[in-house]
């Protein structure tokens, strides 16, 4: 494969290799027509990449550490560890990136309305935390299961402004919360604009998402130059529809030397309905307007998931990644719910860090490999958000009797119960 | 001489507005599908959409999602879907046309046999009587890459879906690639909110699109009423009601379904 035609993708219809394009409804194409002529005309403009730069530095908090997790490293006894610290930015996940560059968007666009889809709540809080600030109306689709899961998420989204809207049809989770955006958006698709939260859907929406995400790796390429005189070994992202992940790897794909892996939801281990890994039984599919791997049955019925992190927790995976798949660039391998909860509580054993549990699927497969690997090899991996969210479903997972216990008297006697006894 | 084409004969023989009705495939289950399928060609439609459930159908609104889950629930296969256009199209000699989405097509016949596909749905929908196919989520760009070519093959008219906020650019793509009839939506939206249609408007795009396209016109989405085809008379070929129809179904049963047919066909 010729490097470069992995940085110049997609085709201009949106094609990488086989995957991606459009196919949605022909009413949505001059939405995603004006998309996409806006995008070209504003990525490259000057001014616009210095109000987002802006934006990442001064309200973000970009850029995010590259830190050296010592601790850990030495306790596996193999590679070192690098973990890039983007659950430090505003809101705590690395989001919030591309809510910035698309609200950026938006505005030039002269749109006044955004809506949104989430799964575990963090992208639903990005956007409502830039419709906060730019002062657009904003709603948020999520679906029901995770609505539940992620409760804290839900209530900031609220505080900050937003209507979330819970989605009851189908699976209710993120691919039903994605379907009920596009709906919307159907209605409203000359007033609004459709902030979409990962390297998914029709085209141009998989490229814009990954050029906003891509300060994450440009980033960890001069930091690790910077801290270790050279490029890593091994790059580790979790992936659920790819933002991170092709934010983080984008810089490097023309980098060989470079192993890039990304980390799916192996959730129960890999039996149908059990899991979130689409390159483990997932097959061609266009679904949700973009040609990738699905989960699916043998009738092409898109299959019900399970993850212990809603983020992950989705049948589709981004076309640039089912492409770089293909063409061997990116090895996919996956962790299961049980490794993950390990690895969170190794890091935050460790090194004083909650990661989210999304991202705790990165550093389960780290962990994995560090130790298989010699002292003088370098892994990074993306620490795509923190874990703050994820209070309910890790003392849940471990049946933590003092949060349960917590919980109960809260919900009878409100905080004073907690206080007074 | 094909189905549609016939139908479209006859219409205009009687210069009369057609009326294409739907069902969901399965719901409320395959029994009672055929049952109402039966009841809208007695009663006179015109045309029939037979919609195959699928998990995520984008373009449609609750009413029809709704029927898309139980139907699905149902344990409703694609291999059931074939079956009934097959045992329609033996007993009623009206257009049937397969409404769904890509993904369903794309995948079709996987795991049964070596090949699998468009064109192995194409082969056997046309086997099956079908007269064409409706799916949304396959605009012209992407339809290029083996989709027409597998309807074409199989005498199988790919009914292009487009809204009146179309550019002048894509109304002249889907013009050249227009076969039997293309399906307009009255509005932009999903299907199935009873919402008021503003005619005037509606009707000064079809009179534009009259002009691109070399098909008849079918209109859908938000139409219920005898009134709303009368207004539609003279701009469109064919008028679409889909969602109406499962409502009153739920409402009133089949005899309420018999019954506005009837009425909507004046
Ligand atoms: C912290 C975090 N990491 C990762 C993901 C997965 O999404 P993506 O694959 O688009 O990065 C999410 C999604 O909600 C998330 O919140």
């Amino acid at each position: 494969m010729n490097p470069k035609m992995i940085t110049t993708m997609p085709d201009e219809r949106g094609h990488f290799g086989e995957f991606g394009g459009r196919y949605v409804p022909e009413m949505l194409a001059p939405a995603l027509d004006e998309l996409a002529e806006a995008y070209e005309k504003w990525k490259n403009d000057e001014q616009f990449q210095q109000e987002l730069n802006d934006l990442y530095r001064n309200y973000s908090g970009r850029p995010t550490p590259l830190y050296f997790a010592g601790n850990l490293s030495k306790q596996l006894g193999g590679a070192k560890i690098y973990l890039k610290q983007e659950g430090l930015g505003q809101t705590g996940a690395h989001k919030i990136n591309h809510a910035l560059g698309q609200a950026l968007l938006a505005q030039k666009m002269g749109k006044q309305r955004i809506i949104a889809e989430t799964g575990a709540g963090q992208h639903g809080l990005a956007t409502a935390t830039v419709a906060a600030k730019f002062g657009f109306d904003c709603t948020i689709y999520m679906g029901e299961v995770d609505v539940k899961r992620q409760a804290t998420n839900v209530f900031w989204m609220r505080q900050l402004g937003a209507k979330v809207e819970v989605v009851t049809e189908g699976t209710k989770t993120l691919k039903d919360a994605v379907n009920a955006a596009l709906k919307d958006w159907m209605w409203n698709v000359a007033t609004t604009y459709f902030l979409l939260g990962s390297t998914v859907g029709p085209h141009p929406y998989p490229t814009i998402v990954r050029d906003f995400q891509s300060i994450v790796g440009v980033e960890t390429k001069q930091q690790i130059l910077e801290q270790e005189g050279r490029l890593p070994d091994y790059m580790i992202a979790c992936v659920g529809g790819g933002s991170n992940s092709m934010g983080f790897f984008n810089a490097f794909l023309d980098e060989t030397g470079v192993q890039l892996i990304g980390v799916e939801a192996g959730g129960k281990g890999i039996i149908p309905g059990g899991h979130a890994a689409r390159f483990q039984g997932g097959r061609l599919g266009v679904v949700e307007g973009y040609k990738s791997y699905f989960l699916q049955d043998d009738d092409g019925q898109v299959m019900k998931t399970h993850s212990v992190s809603a983020g992950l927790d989705y049948a589709g995976v981004g076309p640039q990644l089912a492409y770089l798949q293909q063409q061997k660039r990116v090895q996919f391998v996956y962790a299961t719910d049980n490794e993950v909860i390990e690895a969170f509580r190794r890091l935050a054993r460790t090194e004083g860090i909650l990661p989210a549990l999304e991202s705790a699927h990165a550093v389960a497969h780290a962990i994995k490999l560090a130790g298989q690997l010699p002292q003088d090899k370098i892994i990074a991996v993306n620490l795509s958000g923190r874990g703050d969210k994820d209070i309910f479903i890790v003392a849940d997972y471990l049946n933590d009797q003092y949060w349960k216990d917590f919980c109960a008297r809260y919900s009878e006697y409100g905080l004073s119960g907690e206080y007074d006894g | 001489m094909d189905k549609i084409a016939q139908t479209f004969d006859r219409l205009k023989a009687k210069n009369e507005i057609g009326l294409m009705t739907h069902v969901v495939i399965g719901y409320p289950n395959l029994k009672t599908t055929a049952a109402i399928v039966e009841a809208m060609v007695e009663a006179g439609t015109d045309m029939i959409e037979l919609q195959m459930p699928f998990s995520d159908p984008t373009a449609d609104g609750p009413t029809i999602t709704k029927a898309n889950q139980i139907a699905l629930d149902n344990g409703v296969k694609m291999r059931d879907c074939m079956e009934m256009m097959g045992r329609l199209n033996e007993k009623f000699n009206i257009p049937f046309l397969f409404m769904g989405y890509f993904n369903l097509i794309f995948n079709y016949g996987y795991g049964r046999g070596n090949s699998y596909g468009v064109a192995k749905f194409c082969r056997d929908a046309i086997d099956a009587g079908a007269s064409g196919l409706i799916v949304p989520d396959i605009p012209p760009d992407e339809a290029q890459e083996g989709y027409l070519d597998a309807c074409q093959q199989n005498n199988l008219h790919p009914i292009s879906v487009i809204s009146p906020n179309i550019s002048d650019v894509r109304l002249h793509k889907i013009a050249k690639v227009a076969s039997g009839f293309v399906y307009c939506t009255s509005r932009t939206g999903t299907t199935g909110r009873p919402e008021a249609i503003e005619f005037d408007w509606l009707n000064t795009f079809l009179t534009k699109a009259k002009q691109y396209i070399p098909v008849p016109l079918a209109v859908g989405f938000s139409l219920s009423k005898r009134e709303h085809l009368e207004r539609l008379r003279g701009y469109a070929d064919v008028a679409v009601v889909g969602s109406y129809m499962i409502q009153l179904f739920d409402r009133e049963g089949i005899d309420g379904v018999r019954r506005t047919v009837r009425l909507l066909k004046g």
